[in-house]
């Protein structure tokens, strides 16, 4: 116990502070009047993705990057979320699930295609089982380059969503 | 005008039995379901005009047997019980015309079914011994027969008629020596004789005559732990059958404990209404469980009906307890709560069984895990078990509501009291009726839900059709009663008062005052107007729709899928069963409820690591049954294999214990 205390003393304060202009600039921020703008929840869809950046994206909402702080949220369903991010290249199996998924969010929404292979298939491009970037299948909104994006970048992206 | 109505009423259960053995099948059950209506609507005007009047109608047939006549005495007591028979016979004769001619159509259960609801309206008119032993055996006798009705095609009733027979003749077995006890010692067999000679009952006796009716009423009204009945001969009798069995002929139980325990006997110490109280109390606690988790539908209401006759007896227990405290005023509350209840029950549980009995006709099934989607196949019957489903859950506006409602401001205003048994009761008394409540919520949305909501999950369920046009007409006709009675519960406040006043030994005064929209109940500070809360809840709902109706309007709206995970194909399996639903408040009850599960996985031959199947087994046993009912009847075998022994079928056998009976009595009488 007072081992335990000790180390929580003297570890400290861990969450980093991440600049606004860090990383790749997104293509997209919400303006002042946008309804969304100061509070993002987030479902998150894998498409088909190797899993890399998932373990990037979770990293983002631990307590080191902590983009929870900036007004990010992760839900459960799409029916509680604002904005979906998805990662992988979109599988046959997993495009009409994707659809419906982007249908079952209600408006104003946006789409955050999350890593390379999301962008435009990555190393996946024209594999058997892939039916395309998740361009091809739903609208996007944001890009988060990368393979994978670092944390670093996700929540510098994210923070240019959310605004703050 | 009473005996004229009382007359008729015989009269066309006379001629509904005649044309019953008569006709053939198909004018016959026209013709019976038509008289049996006749005999209950002017059995319900009787009453009306006695609870209106509130003059007593008596009338003597001194010949009618050979060793006792029949005496009819109709008070506003007995009026409340025959009209709470009326509002669920006239609609279940009606709904039986459509009822029966796809099912128990046979002359047996066509000649029964006019005698059982005759006999259930008789039962509380009479005015002696024996004429009340008479009407009660008919009854029995008649709604055994119908519980036998279909038998040809469903063993189980088979077993339920058994276990039918021996609970309904324990009760009569019960009732006659309670029953004879107190003639015996009053000098009279009238009941005007045995009030007037009450001073003659030793205290001792009268515990005796009263426990004895206790048990014998209470098996009626299948109260915890004499349920075991219920939950098997409901779900076999034809539906329009169990209607008026649940909703009529187990209040009469309830009808029978005030009688002798209140009436005749002029009531006694507190613990007598304690112990009603107890024994209501487990039952509601008991039903509601076994309902929560039942998924038969007819089960589930049978089990709903213990429950709901515990509620009453926790009313009638009140009463006495504060009677015998001699909180009058209080007592009087609290059984014009019980008797709306009965009123009440009669009406929403008559509607539920009708509603499964249409639900079974039109699939075969009356597994909850079998059904669901019928609410687009059959929409009359899912409004009308909408209706009913919202009143025994006791949700405002409907009728339910205003009899609970009635019975909590009973127990809660009971405190502070300077009996200490009352104090100790009734904040246990107030929480089980509230966790009762909030469990009968869970049960029937689960009812409801299950049956009627979400896709088919059978073909017999997906091909169903709404039932025939006299069916209908039964079902919306309750569901019509109910609705009046929650919106104008005003129009029985002088009845019941009439009512607490034939009840000597229970309660006088006038428990609530009205003033056609407003109840004021007497001695406490509380009111209710039902009317108002109703139209309050409506302008709500139609406020609310015309605001969604508005923004739909303004702004564009996109009608996409229920979520399902994304899934790309849903089907009924994915569906939240009967089962699943309950688990949760079932494993919260576990400790009560000690289900037993079983799981068996298969693996495939070729690897033990690959799963073939999994079956899961869950049983729940009744918990009285199994511990109170099962070591008796396992005795009684014992017993009956030891007799075998000496009667084994030889005829020699037989021959000589003829010849020792014979030396014997010579040797003995010598």
């Amino acid at each position: 116990m007072l081992k335990l205390l000790r180390k929580i003393v003297q570890t400290g304060r861990v969450t980093g502070t991440v600049p606004l202009d860090a990383g790749p600039r997104p293509s997209l921020l919400l303006n002042a009047a946008h309804p969304l703008r100061g509070s993002v929840q987030i479902r998150q869809v894998d498409a088909g993705s190797c899993n890399g950046c998932e373990t990037e994206f979770a990293a983002a909402f631990g307590p080191v990057y902590d983009v929870e702080r900036f007004g990010v949220r992760l839900v459960a369903s799409p029916r509680h979320a604002d904005a979906l991010v998805v990662t992988g290249p979109v599988t046959r199996n997993m495009a009409v699930p994707l659809v419906k998924t982007f249908e079952a969010t209600p408006g104003p929404k946006l789409v955050i295609a999350l890593g390379d292979c999301a962008r435009d298939c990555g190393v996946f491009a024209g594999g058997y089982g892939v039916a395309g970037s998740v361009a091809d299948v739903v609208p996007v909104d944001v890009e988060i380059p990368g393979c994978p994006p670092t944390p670093d970048d996700i929540v510098a992206s994210l923070r240019r969503v959310v605004g703050r | 005008m009473i005996g004229g109505a009382l007359a008729l009423a015989a009269g066309a259960a006379l001629f509904a039995i005649a044309v019953g053995a008569v006709l053939p099948v198909r004018q016959r059950v026209v013709w019976v379901g038509l008289f049996t209506a006749l005999c209950a609507g002017a059995g319900g005007v009787a009453a009306a005009a006695v609870l209106a009047g509130g003059n007593t109608f008596t009338a003597d047939f001194p010949d009618l047997f050979p060793l006792g006549g029949v005496r009819i005495e109709f008070d506003a007591l007995s009026a409340i019980f025959v009209l709470a028979t009326a509002v669920v016979a006239v609609p279940a004769a009606i709904y039986g015309i459509g009822y029966s001619a796809r099912g128990p159509s046979s002359r047996p259960a066509q000649v029964a079914w006019p005698l059982l609801v005759w006999g259930v309206m008789m039962v509380p008119a009479a005015g002696n011994v024996t004429g009340l032993i008479a009407f009660w055996e008919l009854m029995a006798l008649s709604s055994f027969v119908l519980v036998l009705a279909e038998h040809h095609h469903n063993p189980e009733a088979r077993t339920a008629a058994q276990w039918y027979a021996s609970m309904t003749h324990l009760s009569l077995l019960t009732i006659v020596l309670a029953l004879a006890v107190l003639a015996h010692q009053a000098g009279g067999d009238s009941f005007t004789a045995i009030r007037a000679g009450t001073d003659h009952i030793g205290p001792t006796t009268a515990t005796v005559v009263f426990l004895l009716s206790l048990v014998g009423f209470g098996a009626k009204a299948g109260v915890a732990p004499l349920h075991v009945w219920l939950p098997r001969a409901h779900p076999e009798a034809p539906s329009h059958v169990s209607a008026l069995m649940s909703g009529a002929m187990v209040a009469l139980g309830v009808y029978g404990l005030i009688r002798v325990g209140w009436d005749l006997l002029g009531g006694g110490p507190t613990w007598w209404g304690a112990t009603v109280l107890a024994v209501g109390l487990v039952s509601a606690m008991f039903g509601i469980l076994h309902a929560l988790i039942s998924s038969d539908l007819k089960r589930l209401l049978a089990y709903s009906t213990t429950e709901n006759m515990g509620l009453v007896f926790i009313g009638v227990g009140a009463a006495g307890m504060f009677a015998s405290s001699g909180n009058q005023p209080l007592a009087s509350v609290a059984l014009a709560a019980s008797m709306l209840l009965v009123v009440n029950h009669a009406a929403f549980k008559g509607l539920l069984f009708l509603g499964a009995g249409s639900i079974l006709s039109a699939t075969g099934t009356r597994d909850l895990d079998r059904l669901g989607g019928l609410a687009r196949r059959m929409p009359v019957t899912a409004a009308t078990f909408a209706v009913g489903s919202l009143a025994i859950a006791a949700l405002p506006p409907l009728n339910g509501f205003v009899s609970e409602w009635l019975l909590l401001q009973s127990l809660v205003h009971s405190l502070p009291s300077n009996a200490a048994v009352v104090a100790v009761a009734m904040p246990v008394a107030v929480a089980v009726v509230a966790l009762t409540g909030g469990l009968a919520a869970a049960t029937f949305v689960k009812a409801f839900g299950t049956t009627f909501l979400a896709l088919p999950r059978t073909v017999e369920a997906d091909q169903a059709h709404e039932s025939p046009r006299t069916m209908q007409i039964g079902l919306i006709a309750l569901a019509g009663v109910c609705v009046a009675l929650a919106l104008a519960p005003t129009a029985l406040a002088a009845p019941l008062q009439r009512v607490s006043l034939a009840v000597g030994g229970l309660a006088d005064g006038r428990p609530i005052h009205t003033n056609g929209v407003y109840l004021q109940l007497s001695g406490i500070e509380a009111g209710l107007s039902p009317l108002l809360l109703a139209t309050g809840l409506a302008v709500m709902m139609v406020a609310v729709l015309v605001v969604v109706r508005r923004g739909r309007l303004r702004r564009t709206v996109r009608d996409i899928p229920a979520w399902g995970c994304g899934r790309t194909v849903q089907t009924a399996r994915m569906e939240y069963t009967a089962t699943s639903f309950a688990e949760p408040l079932q494993r919260v009850f576990d400790d009560v409820l000690h289900p037993e599960i079983d799981i068996d996985v298969d693996h495939r031959t070729e690897s033990r690591h690959y799963v073939q199947a999994i079956r899961y087994r869950m049983h729940i046993r009744d918990g009285f049954e199994h511990r109170l009912y099962l070591p008796v009847l396992s005795v009684v075998r014992r017993w009956g294999d030891g007799a075998r022994r000496v009667q084994n079928g030889s005829i020699h056998r037989y021959l000589a214990y003829s010849l020792i009976t014979l030396i014997v009595v010579l040797v003995v009488s010598r």
